[in-house]
């Protein structure tokens, strides 16, 4: 039974939470959170979450493709698009209308 | 339970630094390492690079039969995407899990392709893992923890900090950044032994392994000031102090390895390896820009209109080249700086490329072009040599390597950035990899004071294998070296192997039972070695 999209964010937010208590990053992170300005990712760092997203849920995502199209738009990616794009992923749709995160464009401040 | 057997690996070790070093008495603990025991020289395989070449020392399998080509890879041959290298990629057992199944426990430390983590019976800390996420790439759940509860304990500098390896291959030029950056990897190294200590001392494993990357990446920026005599004297003072820094690295380093053999014991087999051999070099060859000035390669709008400088390693610019080139028009591309390959866009025939049909002809007409670069000084061929797919990486798991696989002159690596000329000088000498590493190994049963001839990469794994009393699969295409065991050794404790692809000597996860080896195989191996004189 594939996870809903709530326990998707869950999920998400729970990694990050621990992650970013090993940082000392001094804010909670919400969905609004965004990985490159406000988390400090780097390329490499999301690439590793990645992996991680797909080891969790055993599935290959095209993170590949989602990330080059990140670095061509520099843009960012907030936790809630990043739940979107697996959401979609695994579900086939998304399940509240949240539009896909490959047509959002947000730059990089 | 005690460590049976240690493998210290040195990332990039050669020994036309060591050598030096051990004799201006830097490291004093090696040079009595190799009279207690064996060393020799270590050939990697093609591409001499970190991920392939560790791959095989923890495989004893090629690329071509590991799946691991370089730090990035395109999952299949019709996509432009490349990601960043995983566990998942490497298609074969490796020692780890040999050991694992075989019902030892390992620990592992600082090893690349080790994330996502395969669950071993042991502790697992991936190498090449960016900082931030360091607990989510450790093994088993709660590790991190752990590591977090040692003393000292710093993830930020053990782990991989993206920013300081761009850092570090964009160029540090001047000792005001270069000499925290060579104190930082000092401190590195002692982080990762704490942590194997820890582990060790509170839980030891069967198979215990630390990779120390450092020695790589001072070789690569310091390379003038370890080895002086292959560039300009130095002169200023600063110069002198960055080499004190290069010094007391290795020094702290052979202080590492006398604490790492007397933590595993004097029973214990201990092994160093590196992954490849290191030397000068001098020149870049903007592979992508020579591509483009003959036509094979067209750069998009947006290689012009944007700033397309990067990182040399590539880390911050994955996939890149998806963007930078017009693929309408490129028939030929490197995708990464590391791996010195090129890929050639085959048609599908409606799609633009090379139509398959003239696949060959193009692969030799563009290999026959390679061959006519010059080398700025001396004008003498700046490729030495190019390996086809084939050639290269002949296996079940080749489609996913480069077309094509250049060698330099001087063993440098590629820029794929777009230049102003396709050869360029570099403004001072930097390190690059070689073909023959090193190789060491000492304890029971082990030969003292021998200098064997060279010995390949894939010999490591079945070296490890037979001194943790496991057997041998048939597939490792390595060999157990003989030559380096003492009289009476191999008859008393025979190097068993098990079937291709099977693991356990207690039936966990192999497949087949184990078998001793050949007997007549293995005597007329053990006469011809007598023969050679490397044997009593």
């Amino acid at each position: 039974m594939t996870p809903r999209r709530q326990e998707i964010l869950d999920y998400l937010l729970q990694k990050m939470s621990e992650l970013t208590q090993d940082w000392d990053y001094p804010d909670p992170v919400r969905p609004e959170s965004l990985l490159f300005s406000e988390l400090g990712f780097e390329s490499l760092d999301a690439v590793v979450l990645c992996t991680a997203i797909q080891e969790h849920y055993r599935t290959a995502m095209p993170f590949a493709e989602l990330l080059a199209e990140i670095g061509q738009q520099q843009r960012d990616l907030s936790i809630d698009e990043l739940v979107t794009f697996v959401d979609t992923h695994l579900n086939g749709q998304t399940h509240n209308g949240h539009p896909h995160p490959m047509s959002v464009s947000r730059q990089v401040q | 339970m005690s460590i049976k057997t240690l493998f210290i690996g040195l990332d990039g070790a050669t020994f036309s630094v060591l050598d030096p070093l051990i004799q201006e008495g830097v490291m004093p603990y090696l040079q009595s390492f190799f009279a207690e025991g064996v060393r020799a020289g270590l050939r990697t395989i093609v591409p001499p690079l970190t991920p392939p070449a560790w791959t095989s020392l923890m495989t004893g399998r090629t690329p071509g039969n590991h799946g691991v080509f370089d730090f990035f890879r395109m999952d299949s041959p019709t996509t432009r995407h490349i990601r960043f290298f995983n566990s998942n990629d490497v298609q074969c057992e490796t020692i780890w899990t040999l050991a694992s199944s075989g019902g030892l426990r390992t620990t592992t430390i600082n090893f690349p392709a080790m994330f996502p983590p395969p669950h071993i019976s042991g502790y697992v800390v991936p190498g090449w893992v960016p900082w931030k996420q360091l607990r989510l790439a450790c093994w088993p759940e709660g590790l991190f923890e752990k590591l977090k509860a040692i003393p000292g304990f710093n993830q930020r500098e053990l782990a991989m900090d993206i920013k300081m390896e761009e850092k570090a291959t964009e160029g540090i030029s001047n000792h005001v950044e270069l000499g925290p950056w060579i104190e930082l990897h000092t401190r590195r190294e002692q982080n990762l032994f704490q942590v194997l200590r820890h582990l060790s001392q509170e839980d030891p494993s069967e198979l215990t392994a630390v990779l120390f990357d450092g020695v790589d990446k001072l070789q690569h920026l310091c390379w003038r000031f370890l080895r002086p005599e292959d560039d300009k004297p130095l002169t200023e003072e600063w110069e002198h102090q960055i080499r004190q820094l290069c010094l007391q690295y290795f020094c702290s380093m052979d202080n590492l390895i006398r604490q790492l053999c007397e933590l595993a014991g004097p029973e214990a087999t201990v092994v160093l390896g590196s992954d490849h051999g290191f030397g000068p070099t001098y020149d870049v060859l903007h592979l992508n820009t020579w591509l483009e000035q003959h036509g094979y390669l067209a750069w998009s709008d947006a290689a012009h209109s944007r700033d397309s400088e990067g990182a040399l390693l590539g880390v911050g610019q994955v996939a890149k080249h998806t963007w930078l080139m017009d693929w309408n028009k490129t028939k030929a591309f490197a995708t990464t700086p590391t791996s010195n390959g090129i890929y050639v866009v085959v048609s599908d025939g409606t799609s633009p490329g090379v139509p398959a049909a003239e696949y060959p002809a193009f692969i030799r007409k563009l290999s026959d072009e390679l061959r006519t670069i010059p080398d700025l000084q001396t004008g003498q061929p700046l490729v030495t040599e190019i390996y086809t797919r084939d050639e290269a990486f002949r296996g079940p798991h080749s489609s996913a390597a480069p077309d094509l696989t250049l060698v330099l002159r001087d063993g440098g690596l590629v820029s794929i950035l777009p230049s102003p000329t396709a050869v360029s000088k570099r403004p001072v000498v930097s390190g690059s990899h070689r073909h023959v590493g090193i190789f060491g190994a000492k304890g029971p049963g082990i030969r003292k004071g021998f200098l064997a001839n060279e010995l390949s990469i894939l010999d490591v794994a079945p070296t490890v294998l037979y001194s943790l009393g496991l057997p041998v699969p048939e597939d490792l295409q390595g060999r157990v070296p003989l030559e380096i065991y003492q009289d009476g050794v191999l008859e008393k404790h025979p190097i068993r192997r098990t079937a291709a692809g099977s693991t356990g000597s207690d039936g966990r996860t192999g497949s087949a039972e184990s078998v001793p080896a050949e007997m007549e195989d293995e005597e007329t191996v053990l006469e011809r070695l007598r023969e050679l004189g490397y044997i009593e």
